[in-house]
């Protein structure tokens, strides 16, 4: 039994619980875009509710998620004690405080300014706040986690940190260097406006600060998702992890190239110019590498683990999975997903095949199946493989087929709802907006594809209360005491790595490089707002009357 | 084997940089700059943003000196100003220059003049300035308005824009004139590239901030101005918005347009 199972549950609850309260106003903004009449509509609580929506989703969720399933790999694949407990339940409460303030301010209608800002849209310092506090929180995170793995590193000198672990610290390192674009933007441009000491911001400075954060931000989501196809999808397959190298060097090839693309997300900003969109572009590129590196690895380990099981041929292999388990049902659900939403991730990052969906539907497809889609249903595999260890109650049959049930409803419902979105963003129907008059007869036909989505968002709703449903009713029983959980065990490589050189076992080398990788990107883009300051937009504060 | 994957990383990154940084600063600019007819270090002092416009496209020529609109722009300064206003000053001003056409109430008996009351501070002082500039001419706003500063604008605006009394009720005003003319101002027309007035002018001034309020204001006052913005005689609106707007719509329509909203 794990020995800070409580500080992991409090994150991963806290984190699942805002999930379920977020999906209701997902599904209800998609009831409003429809043509169907949708009860409170009307454009402020539709703003208001993407504010509560992405935040909670993408701060809120992930980040206590992440920090949560940290601090379980720490403790299981270090199998030593957590350093500073303390600073990791502080970090906890400060975060916890933090939503509660963001959430607050959010409902109040103080902050519908979307969880993207969006400057000079300044809502209340309360919001800002409080995300500042989510992220110091994850911050303390970083620094436990960071400390972990140098502690065991001086404990066991030569040998290569387990992979999960490797996973976790590239991830918090790499957040370390992502939040640091919103952090300045936030202290430095966002709260003095929002608290009144500023009455102009540099737009072009503030949309440059957050692009830096932007996308790499979307890979410290992803991280829980590749650390388990990496190291639990092959061991609950029943076979072996293909490479232990592989693993490295996709999560070493995240940690460098996720950082200097964020510009992909302004190719239609003129404060850039286009030799730096062009080479961010390049760059992102780069990142479908380790993505491509994971999937073939993963396919590759299953094959292993189906041949192992007595599958044959081509294909044989592939019906001998143990599909009854979550994980492996997961990883099955995500990559299906992961290449539909990665095929719209390359038109997205395409210089040129950018402007056909920009500020479409489109985008907002694109990251719902790649993100809520591919990582989400992971974070569920993962809540559903280590809740046992965190519980001491063992999932049986029926919880088993329950669990199938919601990943089911989950990856179905994801796509009933993103596919018609990619399609009617490719037609041009446009994103952030509350109302469609579909009595234009140009628009008219969008209505009964909208309708579908709102049908695929109304299973994805159900999925998630069954989510609830299935961890309380775990976590609810009486303790099995004839037969306690399994100690947790990670995916074993085919081949595993005895020695490893210092390059892929550290971070020291990766840094240097994502610093220079940084300068080269982003140095002249951001200093060109200094050189030649643009000119300032009017703070417009949504939180005021008037 | 540190040594090889050291040697890996730092080779892959700076190949990737080299490769990237080549095809973005120099090969793709100077092609492109080629078949626009820019020369190759303009092209490429574009691509790295040092100077403006595109590596692709040749900056459109004009001989014309550019000329804004208007010389009103919202700066932080500008509100300021308009906060800082003196109403007491306006109203003297008003007194002495205003009071014969406008009335100290703003509300003129004469529908070919504008009533003020009701319109915003912003919406005031707006045209104003644009009067003072040039921007917009009348003959006998535009001297009236070229021998105040920008004080004396700001401080009338505030008298005029803080008028209550006898200003329109936007829930009374409007008046239904037909499906036709109540489309074009909820949804616009397609069909002509119409926007909705509505997506401006709401039932109080709407935005953006300088947007008048339509509501109240005199038909016959309505109508000159959309016809003046359609043979282009008014021209301080801001990107072309009314003109290109009031240029599409028939002589019918502006009329009905000017009733519904004047509610007369």
């Amino acid at each position: 039994m794990l020995r800070h199972r409580n500080l992991v549950l409090a994150h991963l609850w806290l984190a699942f619980a805002v999930f379920a309260v977020a999906a209701v106003f997902g599904v209800w903004q998609m009831w409003v875009r429809s043509p169907l009449h949708a009860p409170y509509e009307n454009p402020q609580n539709y703003f208001l509710s993407v504010t509560a929506h992405g935040v909670s989703m993408a701060y809120v969720l992930t980040t206590f998620f992440v920090m949560g399933f940290g601090y379980f790999v720490a403790e299981t694949a270090l199998g030593r004690e957590i350093p500073a407990i303390r600073w990791a339940w502080a970090a906890f409460v400060a975060g916890a405080i933090g939503a509660l303030m963001a959430a607050l301010t959010i409902l109040s209608g103080y902050a519908s300014v979307l969880y993207t800002f969006y400057p000079p849209l300044t809502g209340s310092p309360f919001f800002y706040i409080g995300l500042v506090l989510v992220v110091a929180g994850s911050w303390v995170w970083c620094a436990i986690m960071i400390t972990a793995m140098a502690q065991w590193k001086r404990a066991n000198p030569g040998r290569a940190v387990p992979l999960a672990m490797f996973g976790t610290v590239s991830n918090a390192i790499m957040w370390l260097w992502t939040t640091a674009g919103v952090a300045v933007e936030l202290l430095f441009q966002v709260i003095p406006a929002a608290l009144g000491w500023t009455d102009t911001v540099d737009v072009g400075m503030s949309r440059t600060l957050f692009s830096w954060t932007l996308h790499a931000i979307v890979y410290f989501w992803l991280f829980p998702a590749y650390i388990a196809f990496y190291t639990m999808a092959p061991e609950a397959a029943g076979g072996r992890l293909y490479s232990d190298t592989m693993g490295r060097l996709a999560f070493i090839l995240f940690l460098l190239y996720s950082l200097p693309v964020g510009l992909h997300h302004l190719f239609m900003d003129p404060e850039h110019s286009t030799g730096f969109k062009f080479v961010q572009t390049t760059l992102t590129a780069l990142v479908t590498v380790p993505t491509l590196l994971t999937v073939f690895t993963i396919a590759a380990s299953f094959e292993v683990a189906g041949r192992l099981n007595g599958g044959t041929g081509l294909f044989g292999w592939l019906r001998a999975l143990p599909w009854h388990r979550p994980m492996v049902l997961a990883t099955g659900l995500a990559f299906v997903m992961l290449w539909f939403g990665g095929g719209g991730g390359l038109i997205n990052m395409s210089y040129g095949m950018n402007a056909m969906i920009h500020n479409t539907s489109s985008v907002t497809a694109h990251f719902h199946l790649i993100f809520g889609g591919t990582v989400v249903i992971m974070y569920f595999a993962i809540a559903y493989q280590i809740w046992p260890q965190l519980t001491g109650r063992t999932a049986d049959s029926s919880d088993f087929a329950w669990q199938r049930r919601q990943l089911w409803l989950w990856g179905i419902g994801m796509m009933v709802m993103t596919l018609p979105w990619h399609w009617l963003g490719l037609e041009g129907q446009w994103r952030r907006v509350a109302h469609f008059d579909y009595d234009d007869p140009l628009i008219a036909w969008w209505g009964k594809w909208v309708d579908v989505s709102l049908l695929g968002g109304v299973i994805l709703l159900i999925s998630a209360l069954l989510l609830i449903r299935n961890l309380a009713s775990l976590h609810g029983r009486r303790a099995a005491e004839e037969a306690p959980p399994q100690p947790m065990r990670y995916a074993l490589a085919l081949h595993p790595p005895a020695h490893l050189p210092p390059a892929l076992n550290g971070f020291a080398l990766w840094n240097a490089l994502v610093l220079v990788l940084m300068v080269a990107a982003y140095g002249w883009p951001i200093g060109q707002f200094i050189v030649q300051p643009s000119p300032a937009a009017i703070v417009h504060h949504v939180d005021r009357p008037g | 084997m540190d040594r090889k994957w050291r040697l890996r990383g730092i080779l892959g990154v700076v190949a990737a940089l080299t490769v990237a940084g080549l095809l973005g600063f120099i090969v793709l600019p100077v092609v492109q700059g080629s078949a626009a007819g820019i020369d190759a270090f303009t092209a490429i002092c574009r691509a790295v943003g040092i100077l403006p416009g595109s590596p692709a496209r040749p900056t459109p020529p004009s001989e014309a000196a550019p000329e804004p609109v208007t010389k009103v722009a919202w700066t932080a300064a500008t509100f300021e100003a308009l906060y800082r206003a003196d109403r007491a000053s306006g109203a003297r001003l008003a007194e002495e220059r205003c009071i014969a056409c406008h009335t100290l109430e703003g509300n003129t008996p004469d529908p070919t003049i504008p009533r003020n009351v009701g319109q915003s501070v912003f919406a005031l002082y707006k045209q104003m300035q644009d009067f003072r500039s040039g921007a917009r001419v009348n003959e006998t706003m535009s001297p009236l308005m070229k021998d105040l500063d920008d004080r004396q604008i700001a401080d009338l605006s505030a008298y005029y824009g803080r008028l209550f009394r006898g200003a329109i009720d936007p829930a009374e005003s409007g008046r239904y004139v037909g499906i036709d003319i109540e489309n074009i101002v909820t949804n616009g027309d397609v069909a002509r590239g119409l926007p909705p007035c509505a997506a401006c002018h709401q039932a109080r001034a709407g935005g953006p901030i300088e947007t008048p309020t339509l509501t109240g204001q005199y038909a016959q006052y309505l109508e000159a101005q959309l016809k003046a913005f359609a043979s282009g005689t008014r021209h301080n609106d801001i990107y072309h918005r009314m003109r290109s707007v009031a240029a599409k719509l028939s002589p019918n329509e502006i009329r009905m347009l000017a009733i519904r909203y004047a509610g007369q």
